[in-house]
């Protein structure tokens, strides 16, 4: 009982960490309407820059608590330029397209920050103070500790302060509601969605360096934090501080307690309570439906059916795939035989973005599903590999159908963090449970069999992936594809004409998953191997840069999209140390360059306002 | 003959993604004058005050405030410059309260006039007076009408775009709206109206401007249109 006691007071100190970035990100949502990727890095960079700070301040509470906020200020200044040099250009981009940018600030402060301060992990030595606790039933407790568990209400009831009785807190209340309206009144957005981008910078940089003392600055700490963060904001309710802070210590005293009662599953126990959350209030604790926002932004673009040009281009591109392992080395093929892979990923994740309307920022889960369903089958049913391959799509499909129902009645932010947390918990699955995945060492030894040599395979490949991606094109020119489309355009009007908008989500959504999991189980015998790697938001980027490299409005777009990307990150793994800063870099100029992507590059609307969509 | 207009509006287009709506409009506000905008559901009234506020950019023309060139400035600018909007769909911060609601549209006074309060607006508008404390989704179509318009001159503008203020109201809070408007006028703030209620517009405006399908077809006098025949059937086939 004391021993759960116990659990439950760390469960809350950390809810309070959790709760300073989740404060940061539903409030910067809340008025500007992007979700921040790039918060966990600010959280990155709070851990790192209090380090060094810290570590040259005299070991007394007093410094402690300077050190802290002056990191504060200074994530804050750096928040404050990445909103100013950034985001202030994107704010009317579809909110995929903006996720996307903010992504790549991530992979660019990632970088940057090993360059900074190495690859090592960073301690803090602690002062006495620091290493004090007091008895609690008997036990002896962390003082620190306790001083975080009061932290979380102190920054909550500040900020409520904040709102509730300055005139600033009154805009922003008010731009939460109807930005475009406070503008009209006379108030400089600008100015307002920076301050605000300031204080949200800061509190994850105040977060980051809280953790220091238990803890230490690490390179995996940005996207370990915000996915907690995503998965706090969407149950606490978008756009709702108190409903951020009640998730956090939902979520911080369920993990803290999963650790003592079911340490294998708590992971699983998070998602099951945040889904039991969502079927209950799908807005989460405290939140309200979104109103729409009153800036229109760029919709996608229709459809366009290919011209006989592109017909013809792409059937000399068929012959010439088909006719490569005649002509190419075995390495060429095998970058070939990857190509293919990534352009059914692409065109699977293109069914759910374009037609689907549906913001899905994970599919990596299902490649990684997809993958792990075929080694398994080899290693522990010896299966051959059509079974193995035939299982990839169906492992992928299922669980996507499961995942589906709970998430496509969500609106597109809502989609977005949830598919990127579910994806990160699947990751968490196969790196964890090591009986059965072999945790960081994957599984290795997944070869095709003998009369599949590397050109049959290529060949195999080819077709499957191929073959699957015109199907996939093909279900799109079907009464399906229209129907899907309908119901993107206007669930309303789809529905008085009888279609059921969330049924055909949720088909397009398993089509999708399972197309993936071919894709995944066709590179686990490509590769010979899986890793947890597969399943990394980083993957799940791949997929998007790729469609959006190829723009989401064309059906070519995807294929172009992951020829195009493949050679690109080969190309950039090879030139430079700083891939990850030179990725971040393409993304950004293709999110600022082209909003359209690629293929829809220059087919952009000439006048600002809103452009109806047509098909 | 008047001063030169407080505002000049000349051959300004505007468009909604590829939909032209706006084809050219031309429109003079003088200081103190109140210009009715009549026309049809669709004709273009509401999308002329985006345009002059800047939420709607205008893709051509040139728009003149006080001597200054506003077409390509952002809203907010051209707010503090002093040009008031007060939206049809009124566009109240719900989960505000009244007092919070007005605290949003507080501008700087500008010019001689003496600035707009809290209390002085009270007393234009007495249905508001007791409800400092009550959020503004909890209010009534004429509360919300009457609060919009109140926000608005919390900003202490010169001339405010009144885009339908008597639509949906009862005939009582219309009475009210008048009244207001017409003390409004007593202190020197200009007002473009754009109304389909002729005889509400008929008491309050000097002059009237007829638009259809994104131009001005006819401008004049506010009783020409009401009394002449011909100039009615020509351009009011209400
Ligand atoms: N947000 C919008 N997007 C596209 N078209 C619009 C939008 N708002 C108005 N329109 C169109 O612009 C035209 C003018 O509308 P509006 O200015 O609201 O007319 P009024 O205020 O005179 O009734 C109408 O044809 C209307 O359908
Ligand atoms: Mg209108």
């Amino acid at each position: 009982m004391t021993a759960l006691l116990i659990q439950l007071l760390t469960g809350l100190a950390g809810a309070s960490t959790l709760f300073l970035v989740a404060a940061g990100l539903t409030v910067i949502f809340g008025v500007t309407r992007v979700v921040n990727f790039s918060h966990g890095s600010l959280f990155m960079l709070g851990a790192y820059i209090g380090w060094t700070i810290l570590s040259r301040l005299p070991r007394d509470p007093g410094s402690f608590a300077l050190g802290v906020l002056l990191t504060g200020l200074a994530t804050s200044a750096i928040g404050s330029a990445v909103e100013m040099v950034l985001l202030r250009r994107i704010y009317k981009a579809p909110e995929l397209l903006q996720l996307l940018a903010t992504f790549g600030v991530v992979l660019i402060l990632q970088d940057a920050t090993q360059a900074i301060w190495g690859p090592a992990d960073l301690t803090l030595p602690r002062g006495p103070w620091l290493r004090s606790a007091v008895m609690i039933l008997g036990e002896r407790f962390p003082l620190y500790d306790l001083i975080l568990i009061a932290t979380g209400p102190l920054i909550l009831g500040t900020i409520w302060l904040l709102f509730a009785r300055t005139r600033w807190g009154t805009l922003v209340r008010a731009a939460t509601l109807d930005r475009e309206m406070v503008s009209a009144l006379g108030v400089d957005q600008r100015r307002l969605f920076t301050s605000v981008f300031a204080l949200g910078a800061g509190l994850a940089g105040i977060g980051g360096a809280l953790v220091l003392p238990q803890g230490s600055a690490n390179l995996q700490m940005d996207l370990s934090v915000i996915t907690d963060a995503f998965v706090v904001v969407v149950v606490g309710g978008l756009g709702s501080l108190t409903g951020a802070y009640l998730a956090a210590v939902l979520i911080g005293v369920l993990q803290a307690l999963g650790i003592v009662l079911l340490p294998k599953a708590t992971l699983v126990v998070v998602f099951v309570v945040m889904a039991c959350v969502l079927i209950v209030r799908p807005h989460g604790l405290l939140g309200r439906p979104l109103t729409a926002t009153r800036t229109d932004a760029a919709a996608i673009a229709p459809i366009r059916p290919a011209t006989p040009a592109l017909l013809w281009a792409a059937a000399a591109l068929l012959v010439l795939a088909i006719a490569a392992p005649l002509i190419v080395g075995p390495f060429v093929l095998s970058v070939l035989t990857d190509i293919t892979i990534a352009i059914l990923f692409a065109a699977s994740l293109h069914v759910l973005m374009g037609p689907g309307g549906m913001a899905s920022f994970g599919h990596a889960a299902w490649f990684g599903l997809g993958a792990y369903g075929t080694a398994l089958a080899v290693k522990s049913l010896a299966a051959p590999m059509p079974l193995a391959l035939l299982l990839a799509p169906i492992a992928a499909g299922g669980v996507a159908l499961v995942f589906g129902a709970l998430v496509v009645r969500l609106s597109g932010v809502y989609l977005a963090m949830l598919t990127l947390a579910f994806a990160q918990i699947v990751w968490a699955v196969a790196f964890q449970w090591s009986d059965v995945t072999g945790g960081d060492n994957g599984i290795l030894g997944v070869w095709p069999p003998a009369w599949a040599g590397p050109a049959s395979f290529y060949w195999i490949s080819l077709v499957l992936c191929v073959g699957g991606a015109i199907l996939l094109r093909r279900a799109l020119y079907a009464p399906f594809g229209f129907a899907l489309r309908a119901s993107r355009d206007s669930a309303l009007r789809a529905e008085a004409i009888g279609l059921n908008p969330n049924a055909l989500r949720l088909a397009a959504f398993t089509l999708a998953g399972s197309a993936a999991g071919l894709a995944g189980g066709l590179a686990a015998y490509a590769k010979g191997s899986v890793f947890p790697t597969t399943i990394s938001v980083g993957h799940s980027v791949d997929a998007l840069v790729m469609v959006l490299l190829g723009g989401v409005q064309t059906m070519a777009g995807p294929i172009i999209g992951a020829i195009a990307y493949t050679g690109l990150f080969d190309a950039l793994l090879l030139a430079t140390g700083f891939w990850r800063a030179a990725l971040g870099a393409c993304i950004l100029a293709i999110v600022l360059l082209f909003p359209q992507g690629i293929a829809g590059g220059f087919n952009r609307p000439g006048v600002a306002g809103s452009v109806k969509r047509t098909i | 003959m008047r001063k030169t207009p407080m505002l000049e509006v000349r051959n300004l287009h505007a468009h909604y993604g590829q939909a032209h709506i706006l084809h050219g409009i031309d429109l003079d506000i003088g200081e103190g004058e109140i210009l009715v905008l009549v026309g049809r559901n669709g004709a273009g009234k509401s999308t002329t005050m985006k345009a002059l506020i800047g939420l709607v950019p205008p893709s051509a023309g040139e728009i003149t405030f006080h001597n200054r060139p506003i077409a390509n400035l952002p809203p907010y600018a051209i707010a503090r410059h002093g040009l008031g909007y007060v939206p049809e769909e009124r566009r109240i911060f719900t989960d505000l309260t009244v007092a919070e609601n007005l605290e949003v549209g507080r501008q700087p006074a500008r010019g001689t006039r003496p600035a707009w309060t809290p209390h002085r607006l009270f007393a234009l508008f007495p249905n508001l007076a007791t409800m400092g404390t009550r959020p503004g989704g909890r209010m009534s179509g004429g509360e919300q009408q009457m609060l919009t318009i109140a926000r608005t001159l919390m900003g202490n503008p010169s001339l405010v775009l009144l885009d339908e203020p008597s639509e949906g109201l009862s005939p009582l809070i219309v009475e009210q709206m008048s009244h207001a408007i017409l003390a409004l006028k007593a202190e020197g703030v200009s007002i473009l109206l754009a109304e389909q209620n002729l005889h509400f517009a008929a008491r309050l405006a000097d002059r009237a401007a007829v638009i259809e399908t994104g131009r001005i077809v006819w401008t004049g006098p506010i009783q020409t249109l009401l009394h002449d025949e011909a100039v009615r059937s020509a351009h009011l086939a209400i």
